[in-house]
């Protein structure tokens, strides 16, 4: 914004500005396009370099370094970056470089200052029993470790729930994975089964192979498993709603259905049973014409 | 050991500070141990006048806080008798208190400078060295003083301005932590006397904030009117006089009139199309069916 002001600043010499002057400057690229704001320039600054140099003359104290402890460094030069020339190119508006390369002074600083101290016998550590006063006060660093702390469990926090997240999936995964793969083989079975029905082969592999894939693994639980089949809720659920897409084909009228009358149970066909806790009896209801007659008698 | 090296800081501020500044003025004092403290000064009284406060209180240096508009906050550092003085301009103040600096230091410890090479190159900045180093460091055997030198301060010259902080120094192998305060100092003059005298630098980068603050306001009002600029010229453009255009007679050279049809008069009812079903629309129920789903969804 500045930088409008500024760049017109050199060419508005003159009350007026011609046209072809602004063309001219514009071509030249001293004009930014927009509009131009004109800066009042302040005529010298003073550099009084000499006036400087003698005042300091006068000033200087002479004062034995442990008196003052000043030292004037660069800084240290860090493994990770490029050396010297490096800190002519540190980025003001860039916060960490910045603060990195004034660490980096201080760093310096003490690595030089501290066998200077050492040598004119100036403690620098202070030792375990001596207790002063601090410039911070205990509650204030209490506050700051509660701070830290905080910011720690939150940031912990987090970093579990993203585990349990990941992990959640993960295991959703292999879930699925095991189920498509206990499928698979059963289909496998199946078709196996069949083949040897049909007189295809008459290998009975498939049940060698069923051994060896369950025992490559999980051995134990596997034959378990087969053994005791689905769970008897599933196998309930089962035989209500079948295996899904053999119900169509389950109930035809053919000779050999119309001839099986296996689930006939003639108890419960002349409702001679023993009725479970007597309800049947209780709710029977009379039929069409038994009703109708009542009906038409009680009028 | 002997307390020789006989320096006073005087530390106190005008009035109309706000809280920030407050709060940094007592921690330079918690910090340095051979500071004073003094009431407000008036806004009525001239800068000349501080010396004679100092050398009431038998003070040799001086840190005076300046606020103005309740915005800006100035500084000035000075060598009280007939020494330079210098004026900055005070930014990014960071305060003992804030609990991003964790680290802690004696209180009355002595500090460790550190300066920027930077700082040996131009005379004004050597001569601002000096007068950091003779208000900062602590002297040696000052009674309120703990003989570790626990902490450094650092004055980096970075952007045209000098950048203060202050480290803990935790191990020999110099890891730091920062404890605070922080601030940056923008040069804006260098004085022969004390808060007065002949000035001898004056530095071109500075920009007062007042003038920030107006160019802002001025590039914005720039860009306001630069628009409307523009929206009137386009008015004129519009409502500019139009050219009647002439009629041109070689304009119909090219047109050729299309032949005329013979009037035909349909008699008998033309045959009805066959009903050919659409396979690809939708029962009326499934129509409605996708309504349904198109409106719940």
């Amino acid at each position: 914004m500045a930088r409008r002001g500024s760049l017109s600043d050199s060419d508005s010499e003159g009350s007026s500005l011609s046209d072809s002057e602004l063309q001219e400057a514009f071509a030249r690229g001293a004009l930014k396009p927009g509009l131009n704001v004109v800066l009042e320039e302040r005529p010298k600054r003073r550099n009084d370099a000499g006036g400087l140099k003698q005042c300091l003359a006068d000033f200087r104290q002479q004062l034995a370094w442990v008196e003052r402890l000043d030292v004037t460094s660069g800084q240290v030069v860090d493994p990770a970056s490029q050396g010297a020339a490096d800190k002519d190119a540190v980025d003001p508006e860039n916060d960490f470089q910045r603060e990195m390369s004034f660490y980096r002074q201080a760093q310096a600083a003490v690595l030089e200052a501290l066998p200077r101290l050492r040598k004119l016998q100036v403690p620098t550590r202070r030792p375990d029993d001596y207790f002063a006063e601090m410039a911070k006060s205990d509650q204030q660093m209490q506050k700051i470790r509660q701070k830290l702390k905080s910011k720690q469990e939150a940031m912990e926090r987090s970093e579990r729930a993203k585990q349990l997240r990941a992990m959640r999936k993960y295991g959703k995964k292999v879930q699925t994975e095991i189920l498509q793969r206990r499928q698979k083989e059963k289909k496998n079975m199946l078709n196996a089964v069949k083949k040897y029905q049909k007189g295809l082969s008459d290998k009975l592999d498939f049940l060698d192979e069923e051994q060896t894939s369950s025992q490559g693994n999980k051995k134990g639980s596997a034959s378990q498993w087969i053994k005791k089949g689905p769970n008897a809720k599933r196998r309930y659920k089962n035989q209500k709603f079948g295996f899904g897409g053999k119900k169509k084909g389950s109930k035809w009228n053919t000779k050999e259905s119309f001839n099986d009358v296996s689930s006939f149970r003639s108890k419960v066909a002349h409702n001679k049973g023993p009725g479970k806790g007597g309800k049947k009896a209780l709710n029977k209801r009379p039929g069409k014409r038994a009703r109708q007659k009542m009906k038409s008698r009680a009028r | 050991g002997k307390w020789r090296n006989k320096e006073r800081v005087l530390i106190f501020s005008s009035r109309g500070i706000n809280f920030r500044t407050r709060h940094l003025m007592q921690d330079l004092r918690t910090l340095m141990p051979h500071s004073k403290a003094d009431t407000k000064m008036d806004r009525k009284d001239q800068l000349f006048v501080i010396n004679e406060v100092c050398e009431m209180k038998n003070c040799n240096k001086c840190i005076f806080f300046e606020a103005k508009k309740k915005q800006d906050l100035y500084m000035w550092l000075s060598n009280t008798p007939q020494g330079p003085s210098a004026k900055f301009l005070v930014q990014n103040i960071h305060t003992l208190a804030e609990l991003k600096m964790t680290g802690n230091c004696l209180r009355g410890s002595r500090p460790l400078l550190s300066f920027d090479p930077t700082f040996d190159k131009e005379p004004h900045y050597a001569l601002l060295k000096e007068l950091f180093i003779q208000i900062f460091s602590t002297p040696q055997y000052h009674p309120k003083s703990q003989p570790f030198v626990d902490h450094v301060f650092t004055f980096t010259v970075t952007d045209e301005r000098i950048w203060f902080r202050n480290y803990q120094i935790i191990e020999e192998d110099a890891s730091l932590v920062e404890i605070g305060p922080r601030f940056v100092l923008n040069l804006i003059k260098i004085f022969q006397g004390s808060f007065g005298g002949p000035t001898l630098y004056e530095n071109p980068h500075y920009q007062s904030p007042n003038m920030h603050r107006r160019l802002i306001r001025l590039s914005v009002a720039a860009k306001f009117r630069e628009k409307q600029q523009v929206k009137e010229v386009q008015k004129i453009k519009k409502k500019g006089s139009k050219v009647l255009i002439e009629e041109d007679p070689t304009e119909v050279v090219f047109e050729t009139p299309a032949e005329e049809k013979p009037v035909e008069i349909q008699l008998v009812k033309p045959e009805s199309k066959p009903i050919v079903k659409d396979k690809k629309k939708l029962r009326k129920f499934q129509r409605k069916k996708q309504k349904k789903f198109f409106r719940t969804e």
